[in-house]
């Protein structure tokens, strides 16, 4: 294992990339996911759709293509439709970090679309019905009863979503986001021991995975708190 | 006489090239990062090589600042015309095919190829006159890096040959290490400097002469950029010329090989 | 935004000559994953200590890393110890295709097993206590019981997995495999036209995946026959 040495830091920046591209692509994912469960259950022929196609996309295609195809594409496009706003923009470039994390959560999302579909689906009619004699808001009735029923339904697939988020930031090496494996890559060329280096890649991504099921699983004790156990 | 002259040439050019120094525009640089001896990355994350010198030392004299973009080899040229970045110093040879593409600057290196495999298999596979014979690379697997010169050159002169894509030159080394392949054909110097000489490579040798027909390896290896770009070329050509002429490229090669990489005539 | 649809069409042949490596890594993969997957079952449900916590590392291991790595791990990783090269694994782990299956079966068995056992326990407790009443031993409740309700439930997450694993093989072009994927990347390097190629290499998957789940969806008709409410007979 000395042939760590002096990689252990570099390893330790890589880890912060992974958490930091975890992070947004979160965010984005959840809200991918929302939008895209929204269109699918509302009236408007169209938006489902364009739900449909986009979940038909990101499902059917493979990762790594997708964020290639991101990296390459993503910066063409977005000058193009800069340029038909603003002539005298030169060039919009998109670096790795964003365009990686920007495909993965598309991908994630168009799961999460059918999650959370599923999930407002199955929250409880009886509920709904009681808000609506009660007088609530459509506003409140989504706040107060479609949300609280439906995260609670949504999470143990949902977890399994952020799982897929962490796992596929090491796709995001191929463009060369500098987390673990890029850093891993880079000490083989020094080192020369590819085991070392890609177990210790590994450890490090099941060190993430294994934190984030824990916090599913704390998180899916909180929302139990109130249940009796039947 | 010629040092006059030469002196004398590098007193214009010197006060040429201060004269345009004026902005601090930011020029992104792409490389493969992994490809030591040339552009790799050590331990502490800094950026070391001949390549990151010549960058360097160019940033220097040209006034632009310059940020480095890792990016795989097969992505490159794809990569800079997707403005990703803006200059390519990474090794890449000056090819006719690529010039169809992108601009280079004039060479600042050596671009040749060569053959590596192991001492134990015996393989006749180039004649007294350098040239491969075809039959004997039969059952031989070939390990190559993919949109190489060295690709090309098996694609056109032995289109028959096993071959293995790879896309690092770390991965190379070690299939071919490993048995995987046979023969890989790759830069010479680095092979001999971070391989061959080593204990690693102990059980392997050179198994062809120098290759550097131009037709696949150009004139030498050069900075790359998008075409349309004179203005840049001239000044990336004019600090390479700076480099060459005062012996400073030389000191970049000196770090890492007994000899110089470059022709004293490139500096012209 | 120009985009050269010759060079669209000039290049789907050459990327649909892998269509037979991708499928080949699919199916194989798949079958072995599913021998895996029901060892792993088995030993999970068993109730001994001895078999379910080793197949439970098992499944945190390989669910819990990146694919990528665990392919990388094999091909480039464990070359490094001499004596795998001198031993009888390396006749597979030469390959690099050998490397490809081994990676994405490991991988794929501790999804599918997961599945499985989510489709075995959801299985009505009441069947299972019936045929208990009728005399069944344990295999027998297990193999007439259970397995076939378990298979249909289970259905619908299997094909999933089914895509997940096609989309996988994707991974395999990392390491020297010209399976689709692979050669799209060395077109692009050639072409230098990533854009044109690769949307047309993802239409191709896409098409991939609407086969395999309509496939799926077929399946999983025939088996749910017997559940449908047959409206002809209430007369």
């Amino acid at each position: 294992m000395e042939a760590l040495t002096g990689w252990w830091d570099d390893f330790f920046w890589g880890s912060k990339v992974v958490a930091e591209v975890f992070i947004a692509s979160l965010g984005l994912t959840i809200l991918f996911g929302l939008i895209g469960a929204a269109a699918k259950l509302s009236n408007s022929k169209i938006a489902k759709k364009l739900a449909a196609a986009y979940t038909v996309i990101f499902r059917g295609t493979p990762e790594i293509l997708v964020i290639l195809l991101f990296y390459f594409g993503l910066a063409i496009t977005i000058t193009s439709i800069a340029k038909i706003f603003d002539p005298t923009v030169k060039f919009i470039d998109i670096p790795p970090f964003w365009s990686g994390t920007f495909a993965i959560s598309l991908i994630v999302g168009s799961y999460a679309t059918e999650t959370f579909r599923g999930a407002f689906l199955g929250v409880n009619q009886g509920s709904i019905e009681a808000a609506k004699a009660l007088g609530m808001s459509q506003l409140q009735l989504f706040i107060y009863i479609r949300i609280p029923e439906m995260w609670r339904i949504a999470l143990p697939p949902f977890g399994n979503h952020m799982l897929s988020l962490v796992k596929d930031t090491a796709l995001i090496s191929v463009i060369g986001l500098n987390e673990t494996l890029f850093v891993a890559k880079q000490a083989i060329t020094v080192t020369g021991k590819p085991f070392t280096m890609y177990i210790f890649v590994g450890i490090i991504y099941l060190g993430f995975s294994s934190i984030i099921t824990l916090t599913v699983i704390a998180v899916e004790r909180y929302g139990k708190r109130t249940t009796t156990v039947k | 006489m010629n040092n006059i002259v030469r002196k004398f040439s590098l007193v214009l050019l010197s006060s040429f090239l201060s004269a345009t120094f004026l902005f601090a525009e930011t020029l992104r640089v792409g490389m493969e990062c992994t490809y030591a001896p040339f552009n790799y990355k050590n331990s502490s994350g800094e950026l070391l090589g001949y390549d990151v010198d010549v960058a360097k030392g160019v940033s220097r004299i040209t006034g632009y600042d310059i940020e480095f973009v890792c990016q795989e080899w097969d992505g490159m040229i794809p990569a800079l015309l997707a403005n990703k970045f803006d200059l390519i110093i990474a090794s890449m040879s000056i090819t006719e095919k690529r010039m169809k593409s992108i601009d280079f600057s004039s060479p600042y290196r050596f671009s040749t190829g060569q053959i590596v495999g192991p001492k134990k298999k015996k393989m006749n596979l180039f004649n007294s006159n350098g040239e491969p014979i075809p039959n004997n690379f039969n059952g031989i697997k070939v390990g190559l890096e993919r949109a190489t010169t060295y690709s090309d050159w098996f694609e056109t002169v032995l289109p028959g040959a096993d071959v293995k894509l790879y896309d690092n030159n770390e991965s190379l080394y070690l299939d071919l290490q490993n048995g995987r392949v046979d023969v890989i054909m790759t830069n010479p110097m680095k092979a001999y400097l971070k391989f061959l000489s080593k204990s690693e490579g102990s059980r392997f040798e050179f198994k062809s002469p120098v290759i550097d027909e131009e037709k696949f390896f150009g004139i030498g290896v050069g900075i790359g950029m998008r075409k349309g770009q004179a203005d840049l070329k001239n000044k990336l050509n004019n600090a390479l010329k700076y480099l060459i002429n005062t012996g400073e490229l030389e000191t970049y090669a000196k770090k890492i090989f007994p000899f110089k990489l470059h022709q004293d005539s490139w500096g012209s | 935004m120009n985009i050269d649809l010759n060079l669209i069409v000039e290049s789907i042949p050459e990327m649909l000559s892998g269509f037979g490596t991708t499928l080949y890594l699919l199916i194989i993969s798949g079958f072995l994953g599913l021998l895996l997957a029901i060892l792993l079952l088995l030993m999970r449900i068993s109730g001994k200590f001895y078999l379910d916590f080793p197949a439970q590392i098992y499944i945190y291991i390989f669910r819990g890393t990146p694919i990528l790595v665990q392919i990388f791990i094999i091909y480039y990783g464990l070359p490094q110890f001499e004596y795998i090269q001198d031993s009888m694994f390396w006749i597979i782990l030469r390959e690099p295709t050998g490397c490809a299956i081994l990676a994405l079966t490991l991988n794929t068995g501790a999804y599918v097993s997961e599945i499985l056992r989510g489709g075995v326990l959801a299985v009505n407790r009441g069947l299972i206590e019936a045929g208990s009443a009728l005399g069944m031993n344990a295999r027998h409740r297990f193999i007439y019981i259970t397995t076939p309700i378990a298979i249909r439930i289970a259905l619908p997450s299997y094909s999933n997995d089914v895509v997940s694993l096609l989309k996988s093989t994707a991974l395999a072009s990392t390491i020297t495999i010209t399976d689709m994927t692979g050669i799209a990347r060395t077109i692009v390097s050639k072409t230098y036209a990533p854009y044109e190629i690769f949307v047309s290499l993802a239409i191709v998957y896409m098409i991939c995946t609407f086969i395999i789940q309509k496939f799926f969806g077929f399946i999983e008709n025939k088996m749910s026959n017997y559940t449908k409410i047959d409206s002809d007979n209430d007369k």
